[in-house]
């Protein structure tokens, strides 16, 4: 029977009916349309799925819908500032930090989730906290040199927003 | 530096924006109005007859609009290798027998996916087993079970290569070692699954695929051969693909069944593979039993090598043939070998056929030559690089009747690489070791086994009156980044930005046919011919130019920076957009079109250009566990004419974590022709933790054939990192491996071995 | 100069190593029962050819081939 899952995602409020059984992943992409959270392994491993709830990361893939009930969840869609991109968006651009595109999305959040807690992580700290984001394209140097270039980018516009 | 305004440059990848916001649509993302869910009965034995198929319960339930079965199906075969008839020997639904666990039996469509998996349960197939057969040398025995009847000691395809005279050329040996390898397969292990929509017209009888895959063009005709219909009513479009590795050039049945279940249903019909189907149900590495002789000059020099290699084929043929000639063309490779004698052999058996696998027919064979090598260095008192360095191929070098390698860095590549180790790892750890392996690979292959009339790469570029360009091309971007790579191939030409290109992709109802993503055919190929097509338009431009200059004929004009100009007098000339503009107003209005096309002519059997460099691993083992720490990883590579150098060293760091993968830890473990780790937790990649950093080096050579000057850089590099690692390995502790995956047990049980020798030795 | 002809098909040769590179890359029914025929396994020829160093495989079907193809100018 459905029960009712009521909860923030991106910021707007939604109130829905889902099947106790649904995955969060399911939610997300098939009611809700947000298609930027893939779903890629089917046995919790690889960590593509991966969204933030409450602004931890979490993979969506094994937690059911209604375990987020009046939580708030970010997906990579969340990510951005309207037409303008986070900084972690950017420098993954910038270090050609992806290539087919299929684990950025949970790659990106984790790596958001990292900066939120540990704002200056070395280059063994990132490693530590992505291990288990399987991506098949980059060999993952990319990618952690990319969350350094966030961090400093983030850092930086941190101290002009202080000295304003 | 050079006087490219594009070419050379760090571009950021045309797709970044969609890709990091999550609006880039996989075909993994697609759904249509009214869409149906599709999914695939599969068979629980290796090899067994079908007796019956009841399903008459599975229609019953509610939600299910259409079940099929061989019967059902227009029968048609299909293949990559559609000029030898009989190895088209895919089929959509095995019919008369199953060769292989988890081949397809029936498939179903219903509204959902969870009502189409309960319909599956609720089929009734009654099987009759057979013997089977696993091995590649049981399989070619006289009394071995048959994978096809047809095919008489399970014998899929032969190749013999032979050039010099190698039986003479060992009597003049010095020194002459044997070695055997087993090596294992492996998985492309793609993030996206395959999957694929399709949607049946029924008003005109077309149908249309979108499908993850390397190649619209390859699928469009498998789709054509299975359905027996027209090519040309068959459209695939490709949107983004979430990584492919050699796994998505063939047909596979998710297509062809999509398809007649929207035939039947007259609605879309979807097929997603899950993660457990894709390990059992799609192609893999080819493995093989290898054995290599090699006879040597007592200074190193190669006189003769010989090669017997026989590869597990599985139920069908794939690119598995492919996969034979080209092992035996880059086991040679980069080295000068006067004599030299290849014989290989496919073998069917019961098991998930295998076929191409990023660097394929050079991962493997690269492994068994690179390490045998360091061995005999060893044996001769040679230092690796040296050995290597004294083999080293040099430009223009032929393999009589086979290749002929053009452009050609790899001795630069190894001075290198020797200047760099020492300054950058001057001291060794206790256990440490440094390994070397060699690499090349060809950039896109001279084979027409699809028997395509069609030139191999086609481009078409048209300026829009405001000097904006649309760009259309079926150059296959997996996430190797070839839709940057053709951007500025074509911004180059036309002295334009990258931002003022609009691609048009991987549609074969619009764009002009490519043979598609493998053997790093798109940099060359696909970059010919853009720049052709490129090249065409900034010929009318310039003619227009001229007429508008009133200038001697003799002076060369430049189109460069949105300008077009004399070029010894840069002042004299126009702004390119008023002489687009110009081009279309004065000439009646007539489209600005480029139209493109390549095909290699006179460039051998393989390829036009090859990639090619040296890599070193620098790894730790612990002799306690047989755990293998790798360290750190330098790449000297020879590209040619690096196109864009930010998607090169993502190619390179990518294919070097999978060559690792393939030393490391990747390993498909078989039970009786069951896969018995198909998943993730059980399928051991390299992680984040695993990878050490890379430092690439590059040394830029021209290759006249390549656009720019231009050769691959996407596939070569994964061929060295099992070799380099068991050559660390076999200097730290000086442990010799018959097999590629080094495993702490397999490690260990090397070290005994030698501290076993060693005291017999002494 | 004399020629071989393939006993089985119409591929013709100069060389019996070369006529028996032709044989065994030939995955139809006639040229294996021919082999049958003579005495020789295609597997065991495959086995050798496959497994083993020094062509022993064609050599020993060049030899077969150097007394029983047909000769034609």
């Amino acid at each position: 029977m459905k029960k009712e899952l009521k909860f923030k995602v991106n910021g707007e409020d939604y109130d829905l009916w889902v099947e106790p059984k649904t995955l969060l992943v399911q939610v997300l992409r098939d009611e809700l349309g947000l298609k930027g959270t893939k779903w890629a392994c089917d046995s919790g491993a690889c960590c593509a799925c991966t969204v933030m709830v409450d602004g931890r990361a979490v993979k969506s893939c094994s937690i059911l819908a209604l375990q987020v009930n009046g939580k708030e969840v970010m997906t990579v869609e969340g990510l951005a500032n309207g037409p303008e991109l986070h900084p972690l968006q950017q420098a993954f651009i910038d270090n050609w930090a992806f290539q087919c595109g299929f684990c950025t999305s949970g790659q990106l959040m984790a790596a958001k989730a990292l900066l939120d807690e540990n704002p200056d992580p070395t280059i063994d700290e990132i490693k530590i906290a992505m291990d288990g984001h399987l991506c098949r394209c980059t060999g993952y140097n990319m990618i952690s040199e990319a969350i350094q270039d966030a961090a400093k980018r983030l850092q930086a516009q941190k101290q002009q927003e202080g000295g304003k | 530096m050079s006087e490219y305004s594009v070419i050379g440059k760090p571009i950021k990848n045309v797709d970044g924006v969609a890709k990091v916001t999550g609006e880039a649509v996989y075909a993994f993302d697609m759904t249509l109005p009214n869409m149906l869910y599709g999914k695939l009965l599969r068979s629980p034995h290796p090899h067994a007859k079908i007796i019956s198929i009841d399903t008459t319960e599975a229609q019953k339930l509610p939600g299910v609009k259409a079940i099929i079965t061989g019967k059902d199906t227009p029968g048609g075969k299909w293949g990559l290798w559609r000029r030898y008839p009989e190895l088209c020997d895919q089929t959509a639904l095995a019919t008369e027998k199953v060769r292989y666990i988890g081949e397809p039996v029936a498939a179903v469509a219903a509204t959902s996916i969870d009502i189409a998996e309960r319909a599956l349960d609720l089929i009734q197939v009654e099987y009759e087993p057979l013997p089977a057969v696993f091995d590649p040398l049981e399989a070619i025995k006289d009394d071995a079970p048959l994978v096809h009847e047809d095919f008489e000691n399970n014998i899929n395809a032969t190749r013999h290569i032979e050039w010099g005279n190698v039986d003479e050329a060992f009597k003049a040996a010095d020194y002459i070692r044997e070695d055997r390898f087993t090596l294992s397969s492996q998985h492309h292990a793609p993030m996206e699954v395959h999957n694929a929509l399709a949607s049946y017209d029924k008003g005109t009888g077309r149908l249309t695929v979108w499908a993850s895959t390397q190649s619209p063009y390859f699928l469009q005709l498998g789709l054509a051969d299975a359905l027996k219909m027209r090519e040309g009513d068959i459209r695939v479009i490709k949107p983004h693909v979430g990584g492919g590795f050699g796994g998505k050039n063939s047909t596979m049945p998710e297509s062809v069944n999509a398809a007649l279940l929207s035939k039947k249903t007259g609605r879309p019909v979807k097929i997603v593979y899950n993660r457990e189907e894709e390990f059992i149900a799609t192609e893999h590495r080819t493995a093989m039993n290898l054995a290599i002789k090699i006879g040597l000059k007592k200074d190193g020099t190669i006189l003769a090598k010989e090669v017997k290699i026989i590869t597990d084929g599985g139920a069908y043929t794939g690119l598995g043939a492919t996969t034979l000639y080209l092992a035996g063309t880059f086991i040679t490779f980069p080295y000068k070998t006067p004599n030299y004698r290849y014989d290989g052999f496919r073998t069917y058996t019961n098991t998930m056929w295998s076929s191409s696998m990023r660097g394929f027919g050079a991962v493997s064979t690269v492994y068994a030559a690179e390490t045998q090598l360091d061995r005999a260095a060893h044996d001769l008192g040679i230092d690796p690089l040296e050995i290597r360095r004294r083999n080293a191929m040099t430009p223009g070098y032929e393999a009589p009747g086979q290749y002929k390698v053009e452009s050609c860095g790899i001795l630069e590549c190894i001075d290198k690489m020797k200047e760099r180790v020492k300054e950058k790892w001057p001291k060794l750890e206790k256990d440490e070791g440094i390994g070397f392996a060699t690499f090349a690979y060809m950039s896109g292959g001279i084979f027409n086994w699809i028997d395509t009339p069609y030139a191999f790469s086609g481009a078409m570029v048209k300026v829009n009156i405001d000097g904006t360009v649309d760009l259309f091309t079926q150059a296959s971007d997996i996430g190797q980044g070839s839709n940057t790579v053709a951007a500025m191939i074509c911004a180059e030409v036309l002295g334009i930005d990258v931002e003022d290109i609009r691609l048009h992709l991987g549609d074969t109802a619009i764009t002009l046919t490519d043979l598609g993503a493998w053997g790093s055919r798109e940099t060359l190929m696909n970059g010919n011919a853009i720049k052709a097509a490129a090249e065409e338009v900034k010929k009318k431009l310039i003619s227009v130019a001229r007429m508008k200059l009133g200038e001697n004929i003799v002076y060369d004009l430049v189109v460069k920076n949105k300008r077009i100009y004399l070029e010894l007098r840069p002042e004299r000339g126009f702004s390119y957009y008023d002489i687009v503009r110009d081009a279309i107003k004065e000439n009646d209005g007539e489209p600005l079109i480029g139209i493109g096309h390549y095909t290699p002519h006179n460039k051998g059997m393989i390829s036009p250009a090859y990639g090619m460099g040296i890599q070193a691993v620098r790894a730790k083992v612990d002799r306690e566990t047989g755990h293998i720490e790798l360290r750190d990883v330098i790449v000297v590579h020879d590209c040619g004419q690096t196109i864009n150098p930010l998607g090169a060293r993502g190619q390179v760091e990518g294919s070097t974590q999978m060559g690792l993968g393939f030393g490391l830890c990747e390993e498909i473990l078989m039970d009786n022709g069951l896969i018995i780790n198909p998943s993730f937790v059980d399928y051991k990649l390299i992680r984040f933790r695993d990878m050490p950093p890379i430092e690439l080096i590059d040394v830029p050579t021209y290759d006249p054939e390549g656009p720019f000057g231009a050769k691959e850089a996407a596939e070569a590099t994964a061929s060295p990192g099992a070799a380099a690692l068991a050559n660390a390995v076999y200097h730290a502790v000086g442990a010799e491996f018959d097999t590629n995956v080094l495993r702490p047990e397999k490690v260990l049980k090397a070290i005994r071995e030698k501290e076993k020798k060693d005291r017999a030795g002494k | 100069m004399a020629n071989y002809r393939c006993p089985c098909c119409r591929k013709i040769t100069s060389d019996t190593m070369d006529l028996a590179r032709h044989f065994l890359g030939q995955t139809d029914r006639k040229h294996k029962d021919w082999l049958k025929t003579k005495g020789l396994s295609y597997a065991q020829l495959i086995r050798w050819q496959g497994t083993e160093f020094g062509n022993k495989g064609y050599k020993a079907l060049a030899e077969l081939l150097e007394k029983e193809a047909p000769r034609v100018e």
